[in-house]
């Protein structure tokens, strides 16, 4: 059996290349891509944990399905928000969307 | 029927609400309502009194209490107690108001708001009952405010007129500042005796639970409230200046009924007065300052109404003279017989004023005699007895009042009293002759016409009773009307006093009635003004004085004007920068200032916000990790 810390090791190297796309990239598709890097991390957390300190039940494997759940639908919507600012904007640039403040 | 008689305040009560409610759209305006409500208090006022008789001196006083609230242990009742006290205040408003309620449907006709007139009149009836009924200092205050208001409504009734306006506000403001005296004095007393209950106040101090310098204080402060509402020196200038308001108003308001609550509350509370050191001497004191003082500016005031004012002034300073000595019935008789004829000289006033077509000056009117006869006798009635002619009813107050003084305050005091005394009967005489002697001085007196019977008729009726009403002083006549006594053994402090007329201070007394009268016939003798006109030119400094009531008025401006206006700048401008400026605008300045200079931190970037949070979630990890070690 692989050991606890490889799969958290890959988690913590997934959830870093995330954060490092949010916070680098200007494209909103790529943002968001890195954003759901950042999830599937987590989620292969829940599901490593899960499988070495209560194998016999599937609690954290629940959580997984529910965040792959979320995180679909929460794509869903910001690809929808993406698409109405490049059809407004004719660039899907983060950095120019910068009109709402004071 | 006596332990039930609230009823005489709830009968005027109701006819105000609903004179308040429909007087405009019943007919003729609702007056009957009001004569109506007048009339069955003046009823009912003999069913209470022959129920009180009845019972007989050991069932008295009559006490009849509800509970009013609860706090803790702390219970307030509210209910009426009446003693023979109550019963003369009863009397006299009873009938002073019956009579004015007559007269004012005359009076009053065609004037504007003769409804709300008369909804105000009952409401001042119902308060000045409920006043003189109360049981307790709470329920006594709510009712001399409610008297308070009625008076401020009535004197300012006609609103058009700035002055009627000013007078109202002056009453209510100067009477308000003694008014705070009473209510400090109510709080005083019931901390040192834990009750409101006037009787078992008495008690308390009777059995010496509260006295010394607490006392003291406190009797002043509720002194203070009765020199507010009696216009006593130096809260005097109201009185004169209520006279803006209908006359009828100021013959039942401010000269028989509610300016006599002071004495009322002095007589209530006597035992008190009398437990707190030297509290009676400045009772007197007071007094006879006022009685003097408004004696005198009553020889200068040229408006017939006015004159009458500074009389009541006057006379209410008899009253508190004859309750410093501590004799109860002197004060509360010459209350009153005073009642009678004071209302009867106003309500003669008032005749007088409509019958000349709203001459209201002593320089305008003059030789009304021959034009309206029955005002004339009336209030030659009137003046004869409030100058204390032998045998009607001024001459036995004043006799009592002198009676008392003599006994129990010496001959300096007994001195000047005489002097106000002759005072009294000058300035009545002068008033008469300038009224209804000589010719008329002006073309309207000189049209003047009698005045119709609804006035006539109360004016006689008064007339009847100042004429007679001095001889309840006689043991006979009291019993033979059911009561115990005379006067002095139905009213008294601590034993009952039989009459006995003392022949040498009725000479005295008669001795200053024929000096006033004679100096003010000589100098004014036949109507004729140029005897009169020669000592003001002897003396136009003195007059002006006089004239100008001692400046008490100009006093009051200048204080209001530099004190009080300019503590009020002082006090407005803190406000304005301190409070306003600083306080409430410089805070909201100041935050609008703040989020001037932080707005700038939000960018609208997405980056920016994104790399706010993973440094915030860094800064927490390294923290935890820190303090985990």
């Amino acid at each position: 059996m692989v050991p606890l810390e490889n799969y958290l090791v890959l988690s913590a190297i997934l959830f870093a290349l995330g954060v490092y796309g949010v916070l680098s990239r200007r494209n909103a598709v790529l943002v968001l891509m890195s954003v759901e890097l950042m999830l599937n991390a987590v989620s292969l957390n829940f599901v490593a944990f899960a499988a070495h300190l209560d194998p016999d039940r599937a609690t954290g494997i629940v959580f997984a399905v529910f965040v792959i759940a979320v995180a679909a639908a929460e794509v869903g919507l910001a690809l929808a928000i993406v698409i109405r600012l490049f059809r407004n904007r004719s660039s899907a640039n983060v950095d120019e969307a910068a009109t709402l403040r004071w | 029927m006596a332990e039930h008689a609230w009823i005489l305040a709830a009968v005027p009560a109701i006819a105000f609400l609903a004179l308040a409610a429909l007087g405009r759209r019943l007919p003729r305006q609702g007056d009957f309502l009001a004569v109506l409500a007048a009339a069955s208090g003046f009823g009912l006022f003999f069913a209470v009194l022959a129920s009180f008789l009845g019972r007989g001196e050991g069932a008295w006083p009559v006490l009849n209490a509800i509970e009013w609230t609860a706090i803790g242990d702390f219970r307030l009742n509210m209910g009426i107690a009446v003693d023979q006290i109550t019963i003369v205040m009863l009397a006299v408003v009873t009938t002073v108001a019956f009579m004015v309620n007559v007269f004012s449907v005359g009076y009053m006709k065609g004037e504007p708001r003769y409804w709300w007139y008369f909804a105000v009149l009952q409401l001042f009836v119902a308060s000045m009952l409920l006043l003189v009924l109360a049981d307790n200092l709470l329920l006594l205050y709510v009712a001399w405010e409610l008297v308070g208001l009625s008076s401020f409504l009535l004197i300012g009734h006609y609103w058009e007129r700035r002055s009627a306006v000013e007078a109202a506000k002056k009453a209510f403001i100067t009477t308000r500042v003694g008014d705070v005296g009473l209510l400090i004095g109510i709080i005083l007393l019931w901390k040192a005796t834990g009750t409101f209950n006037i009787l078992d106040i008495i008690h308390a101090v009777e059995a010496g639970e509260v006295g010394g310098t607490g006392l003291f204080v406190s009797v002043m402060f509720i002194f203070l409230g009765a020199m507010g509402k009696s216009a006593q020196l130096p809260f005097h200038v109201w009185l004169p200046d209520a006279m803006e308001g209908p006359t009828p108003v100021s013959a039942l308001i401010h000269a028989a009924t509610m300016v006599v609550a002071g004495v009322y509350l002095v007589a209530r509370l006597l035992p008190v007065f009398e437990a707190a050191g030297d509290a009676l001497l400045v009772v007197t004191a007071v007094g006879l300052i006022t009685a003097l003082f408004s004696g005198v500016v009553a020889f200068a005031q040229t408006d017939i109404k006015k004159v009458l004012a500074y009389s009541t002034v006057s006379q209410l300073g008899f009253m508190f003279v004859a309750l410093g000595a501590g004799v109860v019935s002197a004060g509360m008789f010459h209350l009153f017989t005073h009642a009678f004829f004071k209302a009867l000289l106003f309500l003669g006033a008032g005749s007088v004023i409509l019958g000349a077509h709203h001459r209201q000056e002593v320089g305008q009117l003059g030789g009304l005699w021959r034009r309206m006869p029955v005002t004339a006798a009336a209030f030659l009635v009137g003046s004869l007895a409030l100058a204390g002619l032998f045998p009607l009813a001024g001459f036995w107050s004043k006799d009592e009042i002198l009676h008392a003084v003599e006994g129990h305050r010496g001959a300096l005091v007994f001195a000047l009293i005489s002097l106000a005394s002759i005072m009294t009967a000058f300035y009545t005489t002068r008033l008469f002759i300038l009224t209804f002697l000589g010719k008329p001085r002006d073309a309207e007196a000189g049209h003047a016409r009698e005045t119709g019977a609804s006035m006539t008729g109360p004016l006689v009726f008064l007339a009847v009773l100042s004429v007679f009403a001095g001889f309840v002083v006689y043991g006979g006549v009291g019993e033979a009307l059911g009561f115990p006594g005379g006067f002095g053994e139905f009213v008294y402090l601590h034993h009952p006093e039989t009459f006995h007329i003392d022949w040498g201070l009725a000479g005295v007394s008669t001795a200053l009635f024929v000096i006033g009268v004679f100096g003010a016939g000589w100098l004014y003798r036949g109507g004729r003004l140029d005897r009169a006109a020669a000592l003001t030119a002897w003396q136009p400094k003195l007059y002006e004085m006089t004239r100008r009531k001692f400046y008490f008025d100009d006093l009051y401006q200048f204080l209001i004007d530099r004190v009080v206006l300019g503590f009020s700048y002082v006090v407005s401008w803190f406000d304005r920068f301190a409070v306003n400026d600083t306080g409430v605008d410089g805070s909201a300045t100041l935050t609008g200032y703040a989020g001037f200079l932080l707005k700038h931190l939000q960018t609208g970037r997405v980056p920016n916000y994104a790399l706010a949070i993973a440094a915030g979630v860094a800064a927490l990890i390294l923290v935890a990790l820190a303090a985990g070690g």
